[in-house]
């Protein structure tokens, strides 16, 4: 009776994003869980929570999805932005209802959040992982796919003068797609860098965040997201996995990559009629 | 040539690593040693088997040992088991028999007549687990040199990187085997212990992800380990992968989240007035970030994968 009402809740919820989880591809260790924490009824409890907000609040559009590869091991990079999170929500759950039989993306996370409560155990439930090396290697030999935000936390707050600005651009996901021979996907967010702007942040260190962001709303703004995939990056093609050692190639790589996402920001921005629409 | 020591025999894990070699054709002798008289030791009755008392913090016992029934028995491997389970086991006495005794039992296997293997019990519990590290803890994941643990977990890390210094200096071909923590009793489980109240606290906002072995796997690791050859340091996981609120839940246990400051006041108090086992200053760590064996070099090397997985039922039936 619980089970079947709470089965009713979450089509009514999901509406067209409903779908059948069991085909997501999973490492289950015998108990419903995978070695890093995911577990299929929380992913399908998430997307049914984050659909309301992809469809009513977001109206999320999606262009070039078919760019993602259906299997192997693959880096989605995109720009990072708005205060809170609800881009990471929003990529997530465009790769999860865009891709055939679904994908569970790992969106890689600052180190500190696994040490916030509650939040790092429901994340980790979700597929995220954090960001250590040996966490990420694992994943990719499992051939799974990475949600990066090259930015990191300093584009998550960074200055609404700065919007559609990518900050300074870490290069571990270059190295990565070359050590793995994994193609990257870059990925434009528009809409995001304008939901909260940030008016300050406090410099308080609460378990492990660098910061506490003061935004100008209580909520994120009903801005429209537009996701715009670009072709994959073939970096495990014109380079070997033993040129990641080499810091030059590396951050030929990461530069390529990052243009690619720039390139797509700016084509995003140039289609789009405004920021509510 | 099978012939084998087995240190810590009269523990749970000692008797069914005995049971494994001896189900073996090809195991010609065991030389079981414990601390307790041979009139309270319940070992199987077999003509290849052998018991004898030892007690191995002390160098004159591992000599006797060694020169006397262990090369009468043209002894070829040991697998060396004995270190004291509680956590109270606390002090130089407990060191000598964590530490000390491999300090004195190597040097002396390597200048054995007939010794060539040895094989080392350890435990996952030498890893650091932490937020910022893996959650899947390989061979080479950082050893919990933590400047205030517990003498439990330092006498753990000591004595595993003392057998690891000896590997390619000794004549002996030495194997260090981490094990997933076993969750059953008379094991030295902290988890077990922790599983004896009906309600579990936990801290709130936090369930990580534990790897949880049987007797079973670990003694057929430990058989594997003894007929390889292959050096170096293994992790032999486990086939229960499962957060702690399913563990308690399985075990028939409520949990009960409380905020992590008051775990420890509450569980040193129950230490003090049940005079349990648990200390929560042991798994502080593990109870707020996921650390999961990664057993690939002992599935290529060794070729052991987990195959037993925990009977949940009988765990809770035998709790209290």
């Amino acid at each position: 009776m619980l089970k079947s009402l709470r089965q009713q809740l979450r089509s009514t919820l999901a509406g067209p994003f409903d779908r059948d989880y069991s085909e997501l591809r999973f490492d289950d260790r015998g108990h419903g869980y995978d070695p890093f924490g995911a577990h299929r009824d929380w992913v399908e409890g998430a997307a049914a929570v984050i659909a309301p907000l992809y469809r009513w609040y977001f109206r999320v559009r999606s262009y070039g999805s078919e760019q993602i590869p259906a299997s192997g091991p693959v880096i989605v990079a995109s720009n990072h932005s708005g205060t809170l999170p609800f881009d990471g929500a929003m990529l997530y759950m465009d790769i999860v209802h865009h891709t055939n039989p679904p994908r569970l993306p790992r969106p890689i996370v600052d180190l500190f959040v696994p040490s916030l409560p509650v939040v790092g155990t429901t994340f980790s439930r979700l597929g995220v992982v954090a960001g250590s090396r040996g966490n990420v290697h694992r994943l990719l030999n499992r051939g799974e796919l990475l949600l990066i935000f090259p930015e990191g936390t300093p584009g998550i707050g960074k200055p609404f003068s700065e919007r559609y600005h990518l900050q300074t651009w870490r290069e571990g996901h270059a190295e990565l797609a070359i050590r793995h021979q994994a193609p990257v996907v870059p990925v434009a967010m528009i809409g995001p860098e304008e939901q909260m702007p940030q008016i300050a942040q406090i410099p308080v260190s609460l378990f492990g965040a660098p910061y506490l962001p003061i935004p100008l709303t209580l909520l994120p703004l009903p801005v429209r997201y537009h996701i715009h995939y670009g072709a994959p990056i073939p970096l495990h093609r014109d380079y070997r996995p033993e040129q990641a050692d080499d810091p030059a190639i590396v951050h030929e790589a990461a530069q390529r990559i990052k243009d690619a996402v720039q390139c797509l920001l700016d084509h995003g921005l140039r289609q789009r009629e405004g920021v509510f629409t | 040539m099978n012939r084998h020591l087995i240190t810590g025999a009269t523990t749970p894990l000692g008797r069914a690593l005995i049971a494994e070699l001896l189900a073996a054709p090809d195991t010609e002798a065991i030389l079981a040693v414990g601390i307790e008289p041979p009139s309270r030791v319940d070992l199987p009755d077999d003509p290849r088997l052998t018991y004898t008392r030892a007690n191995l913090a002390r160098s004159r016992s591992i000599r006797k040992l060694l020169f006397g029934p262990a090369k009468d028995l043209k002894l070829t491997t040991i697998a060396h088991l004995a270190q004291h389970r509680s956590a109270a086991a606390q002090g130089r006495e407990a060191y000598a028999l964590n530490v000390e005794s491999i300090r004195d039992l190597m040097p002396m296997a390597e200048r054995h007549p007939t010794l060539r293997r040895f094989v080392y019990r350890s435990y996952a519990e030498v890893y650091a687990v932490r937020a910022d590290k893996p959650q899947i803890l390989a061979e080479d994941h950082p050893l919990n040199l933590a400047p205030r643990t517990p003498q439990w977990i330092r006498d753990r890390v000591e004595a595993d990187l003392t057998v690891c210094t000896r590997m390619g200096m000794s004549p002996l071909s030495i194997s260090v085997l981490r094990f997933a923590e076993c969750l059953a009793p008379d094991m030295g489980s902290q988890l077990h212990d922790y599983l004896q109240s009906r309600v579990c606290f936990r801290p709130l906002g936090f369930d990580p992800m534990l790897n949880l072995t049987t007797v079973a796997d670990m003694a057929r690791a430990l058989a594997l380990a003894l007929r390889s050859e292959a050096q170096g340091v293994f992790n032999i996981p486990a086939w229960d992968t499962l957060p702690l609120s399913r563990v308690i839940q399985l075990a028939g246990r409520r949990a009960v989240p409380v905020p992590g400051p008051l775990m420890t006041p509450l569980y040193a108090m129950r230490s003090r007035t049940l005079g349990t086992d648990f200390r929560y200053d042991l798994n502080a760590w593990r109870f707020h970030f996921s650390g999961v064996l990664d057993g690939s070099r002992a599935r290529h090397v060794l070729g052991f994968d987990p195959t037993h997985p925990i009977d949940w039922a009988t765990l809770a039936a035998l709790l209290p």
